[in-house]
């Protein structure tokens, strides 16, 4: 696992007030703006997690038409478009896995709610920039191998803890405490450069 | 429990992975405008957008981009089915004629275009018409199923979807549930192409519908249908 380096220059605040004011006035145009500049992170995160090319690009599809006819209840003046899109890409990457493996119905309503506009409001839109990409992956590579692997479950497959106690058969407490360690050391390399 | 107990289950709760009780008890802190599980849950989902970018770098396919600008109805198309199925012909074929001179042929298809190519020209492909030309005209124009490469939809007439909902193809064995097939959109015009990639099961195949469903799709059809075209035996 590596950070991609094109995404920084991707990922950015700059304009996105103006991108997403014009999303709302439904310009033509605006959306092919957001696609040039989320269309290339939001595939590589849907990839990741579904790990086949058609799919990847029918939920690129999903998840640009699902901003679209959101996006009114996006508020352009206080929003931070660039996580809500990734948010969005990564829900409906993992309903798409859930839906593959039968498990749909658990937390389906979890990631409904958790994608809605108004979360994305008064959030820091600056998401990455090359310092705190390089503090990622440093930070990253120092957790242990297991911790690593359960962010992995988390993240790219959507697992709960209980999920992941099953898939890595091992117990719940122990799972909680690696995914406990793994968050508290990345929150706590990231902590400065995420200060809100 | 206490927002200090809590803590350490917001970037799973942003993620919609939290379990009980932690997940009611940050609910209900929320509700009850609780600032340290707000702050928190924000500081969460940026940590996890962070985390979500550690994903490995692959290539993005060329064709996406259209695609995905078609699906919204961005690429208006003014022409009715019969001028896109002329102007998809005629740019295949320059693009096939241009390709042999070149000898670049693999590597500048795009996929929309080799699938394509392939739907149209493979005899085994079958074609069936729906609609009509009536005065107040019904959704019309072609679709074209080919067992290795998909279904590929051209219509006209079909009205733009309304905010909040959008078209979604369904392809319905004979005797089976319609499976979920793709979303689109048609442009302000009433036209639409899109393609449904992969393999269809040519043999049990009993017909291609459209649907009008909500943005995110459905697992099953719930509305009438405003495209059907059934494949006779």
């Amino acid at each position: 696992m590596f950070l991609f380096p094109l995404l920084f220059a991707a990922i950015h605040a700059e304009g996105d007030r103006e991108l997403a004011e014009r999303l709302k006035r439904r310009e033509p145009q605006a959306m092919a703006d957001l696609y040039d500049r989320y269309g290339r992170v939001t595939y590589i995160l849907i990839f990741r997690i579904v790990r086949n090319t058609g799919t990847a690009e029918d939920l690129v599809q999903e998840t640009f038409l699902r901003v679209w006819n959101r996006m009114q209840a996006f508020d352009h003046e206080k929003g931070a478009l660039g996580p809500w899109v990734l948010t969005v890409a990564r829900n409906r990457a993992i309903d798409y896995l859930r839906s593959v493996d039968g498990r749909m119905a658990q937390n389906a309503f979890e990631l409904e709610t958790n994608e809605h506009p108004s979360l994305f409001s008064n959030l820091e839109t600056e998401v990455l920039n090359s310092d705190r990409a390089r503090r990622l992956k440093t930070a990253f590579e120092k957790l242990t191998p297991n911790q690593r692997l359960v962010i992995e479950l988390a993240y790219y497959e959507g697992l709960s803890q209980s999920e992941m106690a099953g898939r890595m058969k091992q117990p719940l407490g122990t799972i909680k405490t690696w995914v406990r360690g793994a968050l508290k050391a990345l929150r706590e390399d990231l902590g400065e450069a995420l200060a809100i | 429990m206490t927002c200090e107990q809590l803590k350490d289950e917001y970037e799973l709760h942003a993620l919609g992975l939290s379990e009980v009780p932690e997940r009611w008890e940050i609910d209900n802190h929320l509700r009850q405008g609780c600032a340290h599980c707000r702050e928190g849950i924000s500081k969460a989902l940026l940590t996890n957008v962070m985390i979500m970018q550690l994903a490995p770098d692959v290539p993005v396919p060329r064709n996406l981009r259209k695609r995905v600008l078609a699906s919204v109805g961005v690429q208006s198309v003014n022409w009715g089915w019969r001028a896109v199925w002329a102007t998809a012909m005629a740019a295949l074929l320059v693009s096939v004629v241009w390709l042999g001179v070149e000898n670049r042929q693999k590597s500048a298809f795009t996929a929309e275009a080799r699938e394509t190519l392939a739907i149209l020209n493979e005899p085994e492909t079958r074609q069936v018409a729906f609609g009509n030309v009536a005065p107040v005209a019904p959704p019309q124009g072609r679709v074209l199923v080919n067992a290795k490469h998909g279904v590929l939809l051209l219509a006209s007439n079909l009205p733009h979807a309304p905010a909040g909902k959008t078209y979604e193809l369904w392809v319905i064995p004979k005797g089976g549930a319609p499976k979920p097939s793709g979303l689109f959109q048609s442009d302000a015009r009433g036209t639409a192409m899109y393609v449904s990639s992969g393999p269809v099961d040519v043999s049990t195949l009993g017909a291609v519908a459209v649907t009008l469903e909500p943005e995110a799709g459905s697992a099953a059809p719930t509305s009438t249908p405003v495209i059907v075209a059934a494949l006779s035996d």
